[in-house]
């Protein structure tokens, strides 16, 4: 799962001006560190859902992506 | 008592006026009739023309799906039939979008759809009922322009489909919303007269009592339009003044938020957009920059290309900048920018049969004073840049329209408008424009750029209808709509009354571009530099009957140009265009060194002998720099010609008492991190440390919002602690060089620096291998010197330029961080000591003391930007007399310049007082040409080895001669026949 988020899915939102960090899986739980211009951004549980789909589509596991979205970027530690 | 602030609750005019204008723009369609049969193929984009699909087979694609994906290309496709009452009628395609969209229909290319203009027209385009769709989408989470409310609403990765349709326009309906959409800008931005402001709302309240809003009646629009035109277009009491110029342009960044392969796409659908503008508008007229941007078009769109050439035949899509993308001009160097305008304008001349005369650079972020000169021998009399007036921080930049004076005295007409390069042509911008331009009374028009960019893709039928009506406005400016060129031969031409400024177009802003994503910085020096020795060789070569690898080097060089551009070498860019921009590095560097060669004795492509202290790889050597085995010698190879290496045995040269060492040149006393307390100079007698010297510090650099571009002047409030992990220590010695190293560490970062001492040198050479895993920190080695100056001497790669190094006025103050090239300087009558570099370009000065910034930790756009190994070099140079007499240029091109071996051999030489810059084969390929550059300041007479053509820079014959007499700071361009 880390390599898949960090190999896969995070090239794809870097190509946003997004970053994405894998954190921890626990279960069925994945959580995500989003940083960049996700950190702010309106809609992106639609982004989230669209991870969970992929990891359906490519792992064949459901689960459920968590994130987590730093301060905005400047002010990002 | 409290104070209560009295809120009206109750709807004011204007509020009335836009609840209703909301009403009336849902009117503006007559008919909609929805296309039910999308269907959808998700990608992303790999290529320029290729693309990784998410699924095997296209998917339905309905009103209220989500569709597009990070980082993503739709691939949308319908066939429809036209309902019969419409063949023969006019009707559109219309579809509301965040994402921009290139429409074919029926295999013609019809259009573009994007957050700024959600129709297109389509009746013009297509023949019959049955239509078929190929729409191809990008989304982008980053509006075009944050200050574009359209597409900051709409911004994020994965949209919702809201449905295509046919649709058929009122036009009453459509040109009224044009008329108030006019007049409320002028109303209520404040920008204008307050009496006629309250006229417009008085009347246009009126005007919209003329339709019922619960049963919206053409006539009835019909009507309101009337009484607008009677009441407030025909009202002549309200004057304004002012004389403004209008070009339509989209600015595009070729990589940015988005990588240079979306730019190919990018850049269609804006050249697409405005040609079908064209085909509406018969005035429209459209300047488009970037050679680069023509050369995608034809390449893989070449039905659009071909009818972009009858537009720009016909004169109304207007090439302007004559280079080839839009570079930085802070950090490539002069033959980089030269090499812009030679392929720039190769281009425009053998596609379009046109010369550019103008430079159009509004985005850049300053521009050195080394650029007037190259302009003007490329073919190029006017300037346009635009920063300086609407970014700086501290000073108003005093001029619009104006005389550039370049290093050299050359003189371009330059203008920088006083407004941003992307407005949507609202009349409260324009006015903006006429009362901020600053020469008014000696620079005629202002010129006012109109055009959303960076895939907003220019100009909106709405700008262009707006414009229509500018002159029934009384209160506005006088308008022109023109192109780029004649806006500036009518107002620059001849104009005796402009006045001129001679010095740097400094930006007082981005002062972290000159630092930040070092490796692009310092790889693009290094390709520089083999570039240059590439083609010399090549043509050395020619001799032997070798042809000479025109394409291979001119498609290495227009990689190299590419990533000049302004958002790329400044390192202001998401992570995937670094990482494109380092593959290209990559790339050239494999080939060059092929082309490069190697050979049995070494080569001094140098046109001066090559004296200084240089690092010879070897993998038998003891010293290891940057990760090569090697030893240092002093070649003493004559210029242009090859030779042997002489090492000499050495014992014993160094004194070493615990942090107390003493060489023949200098005895020095450091500090266990590495600096240096005292510098005593043995040969001149005089101490050359003052305070801090060498000494690495590290701060809390937080800019803001733009923080990869900006360093803010309080980033020394605050320093990060750095501790001592392993203390100065010798290492080892050879006959030339004694290794000193300490290790430093932050929380989070190490660094070792490696300091080296020379037998037969006065620089000292420090390494720096650093593991860098900060956030928010800019690295500088300060250096305080025992030197009484007002100035810092800094190369600008085609001369040099001073500068103070007080803080007087607010001009000094604000330059508290410059750009440079491979040197600067700090000297006294006497003695100065200067920092020679390899791939750093940001400096400070401040009294005594010096300051190169070495690294920058900026997390947007890039959050990875600079994170990991590093590994550079930079040398002190203590030295009598100043920098020129020192000759610390030269020793900057022997620091900068690697000896490496050759099998050619050299039978020209040139005068040593000029920097032989280029060797190459002309462009035609009928000569060799060879450009040289003075670069110290002075005059002098060049004698040629046998009768040359003189050349300019785009390599036209100008003239001939055997003699030159050269001024200070020119650069002279020579061709000899073959």
């Amino acid at each position: 799962m880390e390599k898949y988020i960090n190999e896969y899915i995070r090239p794809r939102l870097q190509g946003d001006g997004g970053e994405i960090t894998f954190v921890a899986e626990n279960g069925n739980e994945v959580t995500v560190l989003l940083q960049g211009e996700c950190s702010k951004c309106l809609i992106l549980d639609r982004c989230l859902k669209w991870i969970e789909e992929r990891i359906e589509a490519d792992l064949d596991r459901k689960v459920r992506v968590i994130g987590i979205r730093k301060k905005p970027y400047f002010q990002d530690t | 008592m409290a104070h209560i602030k009295v809120e009206r609750r109750s709807m004011r005019p204007e509020e009335w006026i836009k609840l209703r204008f909301g009403w009336l723009k849902r009117e503006i369609c007559s008919e909609k009739h929805e296309i039910e049969t999308f269907v959808i193929r998700e990608a992303r984009q790999t290529s320029e023309m290729n693309f990784e699909f998410y699924d095997e087979a296209p998917r339905p694609l309905k009103k209220g799906d989500m569709y597009f994906t990070p980082d993503g290309t739709a691939f949308i496709e319908a066939d429809y039939e036209l309902p019969a009452h419409l063949e023969g009628k006019k009707f559109c395609f219309s579809l509301k979008t965040a994402a921009e969209m290139i429409v074919k229909v029926n295999g013609r290319y019809v259009g573009g759809i994007d957050p700024n203009r959600e129709r297109m027209n389509l009746s013009e385009y297509v023949d019959g009922r049955k239509l078929h769709f190929e729409i191809m989408g990008y989304n982008r989470s980053k509006p075009d322009d944050e200050r574009n409310p359209e597409s900051l609403s709409v911004r994020g990765c994965r949209q919702i489909f809201e449905g295509g349709y046919i649709a058929v326009v009122n036009e009453a309906v459509q040109s009224l919303v044009y008329d108030i959409e006019m007049l409320l800008d002028a109303a209520l931005s404040g920008a204008f007269n307050e009496d006629f402001s309250a006229l417009i709302i008085d009347e246009l309240d009126k005007a919209l009592n003329c339709i019922d809003f619960d049963d919206i009646k053409t006539q009835d629009v019909r009507a309101a339009s009337a009484y607008i035109e009677e009441n407030i277009f025909s009202n002549e009491d309200y004057k304004g003044s002012g004389n403004v110029a209008l070009v339509a342009h989209s600015h595009l960044d070729i990589a940015y938020y988005w990588r240079r392969i979306h730019a190919v796409q990018k850049n269609l659908r804006t050249v697409l957009i405005q040609l079908r503008l064209m085909d509406k508008y018969p005035d429209f007229k459209y300047a488009h920059t970037q050679a680069y941007t023509y050369e995608t078009v034809e390449k893989y769109y070449p039905e659009i290309f071909e009818e972009l050439k009858r537009r720009i035949a016909e004169g109304r899509f207007e090439p302007v900048g004559a280079m080839y993308v839009e570079p930085d001009c802070n950090v490539p160097s002069c033959e980089s920018l030269i090499r812009q305008c030679l392929y720039g304008q190769s281009f425009f001349r053998e596609k379009f049969g046109i010369t550019v005369d103008n430079c159009w650079l509004p985005d850049v972020f300053g521009n050195s004073w080394i650029l007037p000169q190259i302009l003007k021998k490329s073919g190029v009399d006017y300037f346009v840049s635009n920063k300086m007036s609407t970014w700086n921080d501290t000073n108003r930049f005093p001029h619009n329209n104006f005389i550039w004076r370049g290093i050299d005295g050359s003189e371009v007409y330059a203008c920088v408008p006083p407004t941003h390069f992307i407005s949507w042509n609202m009349p409260s911008q324009i006015m903006d424009n006429w009362e901020a331009y600053q020469d008014k009374n000696t620079g005629s028009a202002t010129l006012q750029m109109f055009g959303y960019g960076d895939g907003g893709s220019g100009a909106t039928e709405e700008m262009v209808e707006l414009m229509h009506r500018f002159e029934k406005l009384s209160v506005m400016p006088q308008t022109e709509h023109t192109t780029g060129k004649e806006f500036l031969h009518k107002n620059f031409d001849g104009n005796q009354k402009l006045s001129v400024w001679d010095g740097e177009l400094y930006l007082e802003m981005h002062r972290g571009t000159f630092t930040t994503k070092s490796n692009l910085k310092e790889l693009n020096r290094k390709l520089e530099f083999m570039l240059r020795e590439a083609e010399m060789r090549c043509v050395l070569r020619m001799k032997q009957g070798i042809e000479y690898p025109a394409e291979k080097l001119r498609e290495i060089y227009k990689k190299l140009m590419i990533n000049q551009f302004h958002d790329i070498i400044p390192g202001s860019h998401i992570t995937p265009v670094y990482r494109d921009a380092m593959a290209d590095y990559e790339q050239m560097e494999r080939e060059l060194k092929e082309i490069i060669g190697g050979g049995e004795r070494y080569f001094n492509s140098l046109n001066f002998e090559r004296n200084s202290l240089t690092f010879i790889p070897d993998e038998n050597g003891k010293i290891i720099r940057k990760g090569i085995c090697g030893y240092y010698a002093v070649p003493e190879i004559p210029a242009l010609s090859c030779g042997k290496i002489k090492t000499e045995k050495a014992d014993g040269w160094f004194e070493r008492d615990g942090l107390k060492i003493k060489t023949p040149f200098y005895s020095v006393e450091f500090a266990p991190d590495g600096s240096i307390i005292s510098l005593r100079d043995n040969e001149l007698s005089r101490e050359w440390a003052k305070g801090d010297f060498n000494k690495l510090k590290i701060y809390h650099d937080t800019p803001g919002n733009y923080d990869a571009w900006d360093i803010l002047p309080n980033y020394k409030d605050k320093q990060e602690e750095i501790r001592i992990e392993k203390p100065l220590e010798f290492i080892k010695s050879d006959d030339e060089c004694a290794e000193f190293s300490v290790t430093l560490a932050t929380a989070k970062s190490t660094w070792q620096r490696i300091i080296r001492l020379f037998r037969r040198s006065r620089g000292i050479e420090v390494e720096n291998v650093v593991d860098w895993n900060e956030k928010h920190r800019l690295a500088k080695v300060e250096f305080g010197c025992n030197v009484l100056s007002r100035e810092l001497v800094c190369d600008t790669s085609a001369g040099f330029i001073r500068r103070e190094t007080h803080r007087n006025t607010s001009w000094q103050q604000a330059r508290f961080e410059v750009c440079h090239h491979k040197w600067c300087d700090m000297s006294e009558h006497g003695g100065g000591v200067a920092l020679i570099n390899q791939g750093k370009y940001g400096v400070s000065a401040e009294n005594n003391v010096m300051a190169l910034s070495l690294l920058r930790a900026t997390i947007r756009p890039d959050p990875t930007s600079d994170m990991g190994k590093h590994d550079f070099c930079y040398m002190i140079y203590p030295h009598a007399g100043d920098a020129i007499d020192a000759g610390i240029n030269k020793t900057a091109f022997e620091y900068n310049i690697p000896l490496e071996k050759a099998d050619v051999d050299c039978d020209f030489s040139f005068n040593d007082k000029l920097w032989l810059q280029a060797v190459k084969l002309s462009e035609n390929g009928k000569m060799i040409v060879v450009r040289l550059n003075e670069q110290n300041g002075e005059r002098g007479i060049l004698n040629l080895p046998k009768k040359a053509k003189i050349l300019n820079m785009l390599e036209d014959e100008t003239g001939a001669a055997e003699k030159i007499e050269y001024a200070p700071f020119e650069i002279i361009t020579l061709g000899f026949e073959l």
